[in-house]
């Protein structure tokens, strides 16, 4: 299939060329645009420019093709660059299955519209080579030519060694996703852990937050799709994640966290992670799935905790329907009734088992009958064992007795089995203003606000010179804060 | 091999008992540490029990991997501690990011440990670690990398190892070892560990010293930081050992006069002495180390090239109320300063009536300024203020602003007059508590003290001691200030110990300030060494001490731009209880990092911004003291809201720091400054204005154009690479005139002549024409009739509120006719230039070569000045024609890069490099011919000279150049 689309793409182009042109210089001339910027931020290392930069990317990612990159590599990759340039240029020819020389005309079509006149680019710089082979990969990775990504990877990974330069931070932590997912998506897990350990030790000596964060949060997700949990839990153990990081990167990390500490049984902080995760989550169309996959494991690890997730979690527009098995579950979970429980297992287990979470979901079982008993703890003073087991349908008396007892260890309830008579006691509820609890609640929550004003605070960029603000209003500045607040309003994201 | 994702079945092999299988099990671990060292690291206290294990063979090989684990980890330390402990194993040859790390940590940990060891001997390091640094610095040096290797060393105060390196560059190349001297020397100028810097630069005198060929100008930067007077005796024994090098050993004897201590010279001058005297070469030596050359040139430059503008004089005096004691005080040092050293005293003397006026202390400093009039007049300084001294007038606040006065004439050169003002010292010292003996003694004080600065002579101190012990607020404070002159910068402990324990004792607050100034004094450029006093004055409970305390850190760690230094400033800048302590701490700043001065804009301010009128002074100041003379832009942008400040000392402080800033700019390198001038004017006149802030701005006109038009204020020596202490004391002095007007004076101490002088060894000034690749009109002098015309327009507008008609037009006719006059006066300038430009031509073609020689040399050498970078109308400045200028005529700091010498012309600067300005000795190709000369100030008063031709320069200033044909002296 692979095949099909790359020879399929410069044909589309051959037929359609009268109209296509236009748009491929328009597009061109966008990432032109692009590369300039990016030298911008080389310059002044100042890495806004380059976000910038991947901010106007997601709306022009669509509309890349073969043939907007073979000029764009012919632009950047001077013909008279030196061996390391045209062997670049080589292989980046060759991944996108173009032979050079006869590229060479439509090159010149392109440009025949008095563009050749402009000035001689030299060698380009590191970001911008970096940048390029970002290009490639997206563009490859849209058109679902995924062998090709695949075997793209090595020279990438080449590329990035040879070079050291903070402002190439952002690039290269992207880099790394695509080299990750292209593994990924051709089932080729395992050799890539020792390139990621790598890339990960030189980001951690060289300070660079950007990769630290994605190549923890792709090992993670490399051990976590390979069922490793231990070692995953292990380097989770024993690396630092930089909080500093961009919010989706925090986000998947925390979704990565919180899954390992679910299956290793620690719900509490799983919950905090996956609250994290959700917070943390760009709120746009293009997180949607994510935030569909972070809502599921939420609702799961509350389930295990013991709480019944709010119903208007349900009613989420965009969330509603990928939700359904999840409804069934919590009603289940919610009734303590194992028989409904188990017919909610019948009708979605594919579903659930597609997303991973099937594991989990078994674990419920046990939840359902701790909510039963949890409901007749509140419901009744004094019940006989004999009676829980005809209510939660168990199989003994005796085995009532245990789960109860369990139950009681375990905090779900608050009561007293008398063995000799044969019932459960409960005690009487307390008020729970009277204990602490509402005080470090409430502690936690002003901490949270804290710390975010304190974030805010630390994002914000001030002018240099206050005092001389009125003499010239930078007119650039103002443009861009323009421009963020436009971006802030309708959308998000990579 | 295939990859395994779990290191488990190797760690289970750990705990077994089997040594072959631990073996195995490490070995494994050992290749994979780097992908599954999460994992392992479970194992680390097994891994590092097998190292403990000392009957395990390979427990080296434990270290190894537990250094790799903990390297993963994050924790360096252990992992270097463990790399250590692997010995063998741990290939260092290997080039992976793991082992780069260990080496890095390594010689980082070496070099914090190294440093500690250096003041605690105590400090252990382990053999291994300095290996591994030592190895390094080898590795560096066989690369080819000398100067890293040097740098690390330095850094790890290794310096046997800076030793041996430059001694093996001896071995190969002279050249080479002189330009890895010169690199270690301004490196090792940064550190601030004083007792570091004195060893290393006397290992780097030694090396120098040792080559067949020593740079010995090289060697004049060292020994001006060593103080040390045997080590100068031997560099000019060295040099006169050939009979060509003399005029190098003049030109090196010229900048220690300008460079040195009064100390240093004076044990040198002493050890030339003592052992010949009959040398031709010697004596010549002795004279010029006297200083009396020095100041003779100086003074000739400064007095033949006043152009000082009397109008602006005049009308500064006719807007001041010479009743008003602040205002005739006010004219006094405007005065002062506009004709510092140029000898030009008719102020005074068309101006008697005025200066009759004064009484009590405005009397003294009026009198005081002639000292500043005739500053470094050595041969006839003395009978100028002769009609002043003791036993010729009755007043004594005459006789003893004449002996300040005489102080400020002998300032650092006191031989002839000191004895004298001792005298006046000892006789007063009984009777301080007589009011009249206490001013005389006050002047004597201050006067003594200039006279000895930098002496360190016990004698005199304990003279002045005796002073300050009688306790009297006036000569008790002079007293105090006179013995931190006399000890400057010697760090004498017995003194601050005196000081410091009187400071506490004495109930009069002038002392005090007096003491702890004096202290800092003492303390200046003493870095660490200083540290106890500071730390004792700073966290005194008493404001005033805790004021010195600013001072003497600001003074130990001048120029140095040291980190805690301008942290502790800016802590007790913003938190002291004491506006007086926060005030000198802002101004503080400046000293610091007065080398560093592009940063001080940005440093201090937010401080201008304060709400306390006294920090936004200190920050004034600070950019004044730093920024002096070099016209940032970004200073005078702080400044500017400043002298616009609603507090009046504050807008005082502005606008004599801008002045400070702005001093010799003209109009093509500062556009602004005339507006600056018609503001201070409007300023100083404007009777509503309050009077300090016309105080400030007179003070800022008298600086503005300081000594005649050819001074600046320059902090370093530019000869030497030091920093000039004395226009330093100068500008620590002048800043408590806050307490205290008359020490304003102290000023003129900071004025730098502005010239190219050269001299041939005989010490004659021949005539000779220097290039200069730039517009004539770009450094000239300001025109001088603009303000008057101003003036005259000012007038105009007034007087349209009177009722007579007619009296306006006599005006504005005068007005029209003056400006007429000007206008004439311009274009006489012009057809001088235009004739100058031609004869430029015909050299042109001549010098082409030369040029391309100069063009080198410019690209070898870094530019002095930084105006460049701010202002981009400099940069295009250089022309391809150069335009002529005389021997002894000015040439401001930012005109030097474009001067240059001709090579072909008969005399050459003995030192080749460019940038050169003050005395410079030339080489005479040949020697037999004669030549035309400039007499100097002491030959015209020793000899009856012929009634000389006038020749003019500049047809503006009566006094010009003199054409003086050759006589057979």
């Amino acid at each position: 299939m692979t095949q099909e689309k790359a020879v399929q793409a410069p044909k589309k182009v051959d037929t359609t060329l009268p109209e296509e042109d236009n748009e491929t210089v328009d597009i061109l001339d966008t990432f032109k645009e692009f590369i300039s910027l990016i030298e911008k931020s080389a310059e002044d290392f100042d890495a806004r420019y380059i976000l910038k930069v991947f901010r106007e990317l997601t709306t022009v990612r669509k509309e890349i093709s073969s043939d907007t990159l073979v000029s764009l590599i012919e632009y950047v990759y001077p013909e008279t660059g030196n061996s390391k340039t045209s062997s670049t240029k080589g292989y980046l020819f060759q991944t996108l299955s173009v032979d050079p020389s006869s590229e060479m005309d439509t090159r010149d079509d392109v440009e025949g519209n008095g563009e050749k006149v402009e000035s001689k680019r030299s060698d380009p710089i590191a970001e911008v080579d970096i940048f390029i082979h970002l290009l490639v990969q997206i563009y490859l990775h849209d058109q679902k030519q995924y062998k090709k990504l695949h075997a793209f990877n090595m020279r990438c990974i080449d590329a990035l060694k040879s070079y050291d330069r903070r402002t190439m931070d952002y690039i290269q932590a992207k880099v790394w996703y695509y080299i990750f997912r292209s593994c990924e998506l051709v089932r080729d897990l395992i050799p890539i852990r020792a390139e990621l350990m790598r890339a990960l030790r030189t980001a951690t000596l060289r300070h660079d937050t950007e990769t630290r964060a994605s190549t923890i949060s792709l090992l993670l997700r490399d051990y976590l799709l390979t069922n490793d949990i231990n070692q995953a839990y292990n380097l989770v153990e024993k690396t630092e994640f930089p909080q500093d990081a961009s919010n989706s990167v925090v986000a998947r990390y925390y979704f990565y966290l919180a899954r390992i500490q679910a299956i290793q049984l620690d719900y509490s902080s799983a919950n905090e992670c996956v609250i994290a995760a959700i917070r943390k989550c760009p709120q746009t169309k293009s997180a949607l799935g994510f935030l569909q996959t972070v809502t599921k494991l939420h609702i799961l690890i509350q389930l295990l905790t013991g709480e019944v997730p709010d119903l208007t979690t349900f009613r989420d527009p965009h969330l509603e329907s990928s939700l359904t098995p999840y409804l069934a579950v919590t009603r289940a979970v919610r009734l303590g009734d194992l028989k409904i429980f188990n017919a909610a297992l019948e009708k979605y287990g594919g579903h659930l088992k597609r997303d991973e979470n099937y594991n989990l979901v078994l674990r419920l079982r046990q939840n359902v009958i701790k909510t039963g008993i949890r409901i007749i703890s509140l419901a009744y003073k004094r019940i006989s064992l004999k009676d829980i087991c005809i209510k939660l349908h168990l199989d003994s008396e005796i085995s009532s007795e245990y789960i109860v007892a369990k139950a009681i260890k375990d905090g779900v309830i608050d009561a007293s089995i008398n063995h000799k008579a044969g019932y459960m006691q409960s005690k009487e509820l307390l008020d729970v203003y009277s204990t602490r609890a509402p005080q470090s609640e409430f502690d936690r929550r002003i901490k949270f606000c804290m710390s975010l004003h304190d974030d805010s605070v630390k994002a914000m960029r001030y002018p240099m010179n206050m005092n001389r603000v009125e003499d010239k209003v930078d007119p650039e500045a103002r443009e861009r804060e323009q421009e963020l607040i436009q971006y802030l309003q309708d959308a998000d994201g990579f | 091999m295939a990859t395994i994702t779990s290191a488990a079945p190797y760690l289970s092999l750990l705990v077994d008992s089997n040594p072959q299988l631990k073996t195995y099990a490490l070995e494994s671990l050992n290749t994979v540490a780097d992908e599954l060292w999460a994992e392992i690291a479970n194992y680390i206290t097994e891994i590092e029990e097998l190292y403990e294990d000392h009957s395990f063979a390979r427990r080296q090989l434990a270290a190894l991997l537990a250094s790799k684990v903990y390297y993963n980890l994050g924790d360096y330390e252990a992992a270097v501690k463990y790399a250590l402990l692997a010995g063998s194993e741990l290939d260092l040859s290997k080039k992976s990011e793991y082992v780069e790390t260990i080496v890095s940590q390594c010689i980082e940990q070496y070099i914090h440990l190294s440093q500690t060891r250096f003041s605690e001997k105590s400090v252990l390091i382990e053999p291994q670690l300095a290996s591994i640094f030592e190895q390094m610095v080898s590795k560096c040096v066989v690369d080819g990398d000398p100067r890293l290797a040097l740098g690390i060393s330095l850094e790890g105060y290794r310096l046997d190892l800076v030793d041996k390196i430059l001694r093996d560059a001896k071995g190969k190349s002279d050249d080479e070892t002189r330009s890895l001297v010169g690199y270690v020397l301004s490196a090792i100028t940064t550190t601030s560990d004083i007792a570091l810097k004195t060893k290393c630069l006397s290992q780097l005198a030694e090396i120098l010293l040792s080559l067949a060929n020593p740079d010995y100008f090289l060697l004049t930067k060292i020994v001006v930081q060593l103080n040390d007077s045997k080590l100068v005796y031997r560099v000019f024994k060295g040099l006169l050992a050939l009979p060509s090098n003399a005029s190098i050993a003049y030109q090196i004897a010229f900048d220690l006069v300008g460079a040195a201590s009064q100390q240093l010279l004076a044990q040198v001058t002493a050890s030339i002495e003592d052992t010949d005297t009959s040398s031709q070469a010697n004596n010549m030596l002795l004279r010029i180390l006297s200083g009396v050359p020095t100041c003779d040139l100086d003074l000739t430059f400064l007095s033949d090239n006043n152009a000082a503008d009397s109008q602006i004089m005049t009308a500064t005096r006719k807007s001041l109320d010479g009743r008003n004691s602040l205002f005739h005080s006010a004219v006094s040092f405007t005065n002062a300063f506009m004709h510092a050293g140029t000898t030009d005293d008719s102020f005074f003397r068309s101006n008697l009536e005025w200066l009759g006026r004064s009484s009590t202390w405005s009397k003294f400093s009026a009198t005081a300024a002639f000292g500043v009039i005739h500053r470094g007049n050595l041969s006839q300084g003395r009978n100028i203020l002769e009609p002043y001294l003791p036993g010729s007038t009755s007043s004594p606040y005459t006789n003893g602003g004449a002996l300040y006065g005489l102080g400020l004439i002998y300032a650092g050169q006191g031989k002839e007059v000191l004895d004298y003002l001792r005298k006046q010292v000892v006789d007063n010292s009984d009777n301080a508590d007589n009011k009249d003996a206490d001013v005389v003694l006050h002047g004597g004080c201050l006067g003594t003290g200039l006279a000895a600065m930098g002496l360190a002579d016990p004698q005199v101190y304990e003279e002045l001691k005796a002073v300050l012990y009688a306790d009297s607020a006036i000569s008790g404070e002079s007293a105090a200030f006179a013995m931190g002159l006399v000890m400057l910068g010697s760090g004498n402990a017995e003194a601050l110990h005196d000081m410091f324990t009187y400071a506490q004792e004495t109930q009069h607050e002038t002392i005090v300030r007096g003491l702890v100034v004096g202290i800092a004094l003492i303390c200046c450029g003493k870095e660490n060494a200083a540290e106890p006093i500071i730390n004792k004055l700073l966290q005194h409970q008493d404001a005033n001490l805790r004021y010195g305390g600013c001072f003497a850190l600001a003074l130990a760690y001048c120029g140095t731009s040291n980190k805690t230094a301008i942290r502790r400033l800016l802590h007790v800048g913003v938190s002291d209880s004491s506006d007086n302590v926060r005030r000198v701490a802002v101004m503080a700043l400046g000293f610091v990092l007065l080398l560093d001065y592009q940063n001080v804009p940005t440093v201090v301010e937010l401080l201008s911004q304060s709400h306390n009128a006294h920090v936004r002074y200190g920050a004034a100041m600070a950019l004044g003291i730093s920024c002096a003379g070099r016209a940032l832009q970004s200073a005078i942008d702080v400044l500017d809201p400043l002298s616009k400040d609603s507090v009046d000392f504050v807008r005082e402080g502005a606008t004599i720091a801008k002045s400070m800033i702005l001093i010799q700019q003209t109009e093509k390198t500062y556009p602004n400054i005339k507006e600056f001038r018609e503001q201070l004017a409007s300023t100083v006149s404007n009777k509503h204005e309050e009077s300090l802030a016309r105080f400030g701005a007179a003070l800022a006109q008298g600086i503005l154009d300081a000594g005649g038009r050819n001074v600046t204020i320059q902090l370093e020596n530019h000869q030497t690479n030091t920093l000039n202490t004395k226009a330093i004391v100068g500008l620590v002095m002048f800043v408590q005139f806050w307490y205290w007007f008359p020490l304003a004076h102290f000023l003129s101490l900071s004025f730098t002549p502005t010239a190219i002088i050269g001299v041939t060894d005989h010490l004659k000034v021949p005539k000779l024409k220097i290039n200069c690749h730039c517009p004539p009109d770009v450094f000239g002098y300001p025109p001088k009739v603009e303000s008057q015309v101003k003036q005259q327009t000012e007038k105009v507008t007034t007087a349209v509120l009177s009722t007579t008609a007619r009296a306006k037009a006599r005006a504005a006719l005068k007005a029209k006719n003056k400006k007429d006059d000007d206008d004439d006066d311009d274009d006489d300038k012009m057809d001088v230039d235009e004739k100058k430009e031609d004869t430029d031509e015909k050299n042109v073609e001549g010098k082409k070569e030369e040029k391309k020689g100069d063009e080198e040399d410019r690209a070898k050498k870094p530019s002095l000045s930084n105006e460049e970078l701010q202002s981009p109308t400099l940069l295009s400045l250089y022309v391809q024609k150069p335009y002529q200028l005389d021997n002894m005529t000015r040439v401001v700091p930012a005109q030097l890069k474009y001067i240059t010498f001709s090579k072909d012309e008969r005399f050459t600067p003995v030192r080749k490099f460019r940038g050169i300005s003050g005395i410079v000795v030339l080489n005479d190709s040949k020697p037999s011919q004669k030549f035309e000369k400039i007499k100097t100030v002491r030959e015209r008063t020793n000899t009856d000279a012929p009634v000389p031709e006038p020749f003019t320069i500049d047809p503006a200033t009566d006094k010009g150049l003199f054409e003086i044909p050759e006589d057979d002296q």
